[in-house]
């Protein structure tokens, strides 16, 4: 298997080379490349790809990891069901 | 009406609860989890001194001793939003809305993925997965299977799943490629690991607790390391070897293993099929500070302490009144600091609430806590004190 094919999001299985190919055509941020692709917006809340996609910027775009969390975090930070949505929070 | 609500029923969310309960606070305390004891659950290992570290009954310690002090304690709840109110803070959970004037944040750690081609496939697992189906849930991972990336956890895991009847063939790197940068590096791995030394019985790890630390000793490790590798706790350490990809059809079914360079490179013509049934990948920890965020506390980028961290001082308070952290979510270490940490954080939190004569414990508490970690045999990154002490000095350029 070409090492490009390896699904770097599983939730929304985008790989690698989506991922490369993307970035580069778009000179993408890492929000930018999330949105694009989809990687980071799945069930998992980008909790296991979130940290490679913004690598995989990083090193495209050759920056310093900055203070600041690339990828935004936002509510709600688990996955929220019909019932809870529609009111059924107390 | 609840004083303190805390996020996390792990060594630093029970732990905090305990301090301010000491306290007279009325405390509640959720998790995710259906038990609690947060990560204290997996663990199984021999002290330095002989003695066993049993997380089971250490969550239960802390558990029991919350109960006697009135600590309400609530599983199963997830957290999904919060927010900052004139009153403290509004937290909106899978079951309803909590408040409280102080908020406590101890949601801990979470695994930093190492892709390989084929490691989404059924079987392979993340090296903290394999340890609570072992540990907690009592459920055979599988026969035979391989442990991908070689740190301070996977190495203690892999000593709990051979506890546990289960055959490790090998523990290995994976393949280095743009994103598996440092834990498919020999040499990154190497200076990791080689404060491990008193955990292996080979002469040449072993001697990590003095020589090794030189790069150049670290480098000649390296060029002689045994093409079998070394055997700890008899499981095959090999940092010489890559996982490229994991193989199989429906499932997993075998691991394709070459040979590396000390720099990572692949010697071409090296690889093999190694026949297993299950596979752990350990890529490392960072902290889970999604909550922070979302709260809107600033954070720092700090390697040492595992990525980005909420920024906060030695009393664990953060810029953000009544916002307090403790545990993994402010640094990759150990259960016993986490526990300490939590200490602090109640501390801290009783005298948010102006509860009188805790400013003395506190300090102490602080203090003791720098030299616990001092003296701790392992650490998760070997400069975790510099980390700290870097965060604590941005804490009070912008925040005292």
């Amino acid at each position: 298997m070409e090492s490009q094919s390896v699904i770097i999001c599983r939730c929304e299985e985008v790989d690698l080379k989506q991922l490369l190919e993307t970035a580069e055509r778009f000179s993408c941020s890492s929000r930018e490349l999330k949105l694009r692709s989809r990687a980071g917006m799945g069930y998992c809340g980008g909790r296991t790809c979130r940290l490679l996609v913004d690598s995989i910027v990083q090193q495209l775009t050759d920056t310093q990891t900055s203070n600041e969390i690339p990828l935004k975090h936002q509510p709600p930070v688990r996955p929220v069901t019909f019932q809870n949505l529609g009111g059924g929070l107390s | 009406m609840t004083d303190v609500l805390i996020v996390g029923a792990g060594p630093a969310g029970l732990s905090a609860a305990i301090s301010c309960a000491e306290r007279g606070l009325q405390v509640q305390v959720i998790d995710e989890f259906m038990r609690p004891g947060g990560r204290l659950l997996g663990q199984l290992y021999q002290e330095t001194d002989g003695s066993w570290w049993n997380g089971i009954e250490e969550a239960a310690k802390l558990q029991d001793k919350a109960a006697s002090l009135g600590v309400v304690l609530k599983l199963g709840i997830s957290v999904i939003d919060l927010n900052q109110s004139e009153d403290g803070w509004i937290v909106y959970t899978s079951t309803g809305i909590l408040k409280a004037p102080a908020l406590l944040l101890a949601t801990g750690a979470a695994e930093t993925a190492c892709p390989i081609p084929g490691w989404t496939l059924p079987g392979v697992m993340s090296i903290g997965a394999a340890q609570v189906m072992t540990n907690v849930h009592r459920v055979r991972v599988g026969m035979r299977g391989v442990i991908v990336g070689i740190n301070v956890l996977s190495m203690a895991i892999a000593h709990e799943l051979e506890l546990a009847g289960i055959k490790i063939a090998a523990m290995m790197l994976p393949a280095k490629n743009m994103i598996n940068k440092d834990v498919g590096d020999p040499r990154k791995v190497m200076q990791s690991i080689v404060r491990l030394g008193h955990l292996a019985p080979s002469p040449l790890l072993r001697l990590g607790s003095g020589l090794m630390r030189y790069s150049s000793l670290q480098s000649l490790g390296l060029h002689l390391y045994p093409k079998r590798g070394f055997k700890v706790w008899g499981i095959p350490v090999q940092l010489r070897k890559a996982a490229v990809e994991i193989e199989g059809i429906e499932k997993v079914e075998s691991v394709r293993v070459a040979n590396i360079s000390p720099e990572g490179d692949i010697v071409p013509s090296t690889s093999r099929s190694l026949p297993v049934d299950f596979v752990c990948m350990a890529g490392g920890l960072y902290p889970l500070a999604e909550l922070a965020a979302v709260a809107g506390c600033p954070f720092r980028y700090v390697p040492e302490l595992g990525g980005h961290v909420p920024l906060h001082n030695a009393r664990m308070e953060t810029p953000l009144a009544g916002l307090f952290v403790a545990g993994n979510i402010t640094g990759i270490e150990s259960a016993k600091i986490a526990a300490a940490q939590g200490s602090i954080a109640g501390l801290s939190i009783a005298a948010f609430h102006q509860v009188s004569g805790t400013e003395e414990d506190l300090l102490e508490s602080i203090q003791n806590l720098r030299i616990t970690r001092e003296k701790a045999s392992i650490q998760f990154h070997p400069q975790v004190a510099d980390g700290r002490r870097r965060l604590e000095s941005m804490f009070s350029e912008n925040f005292s």
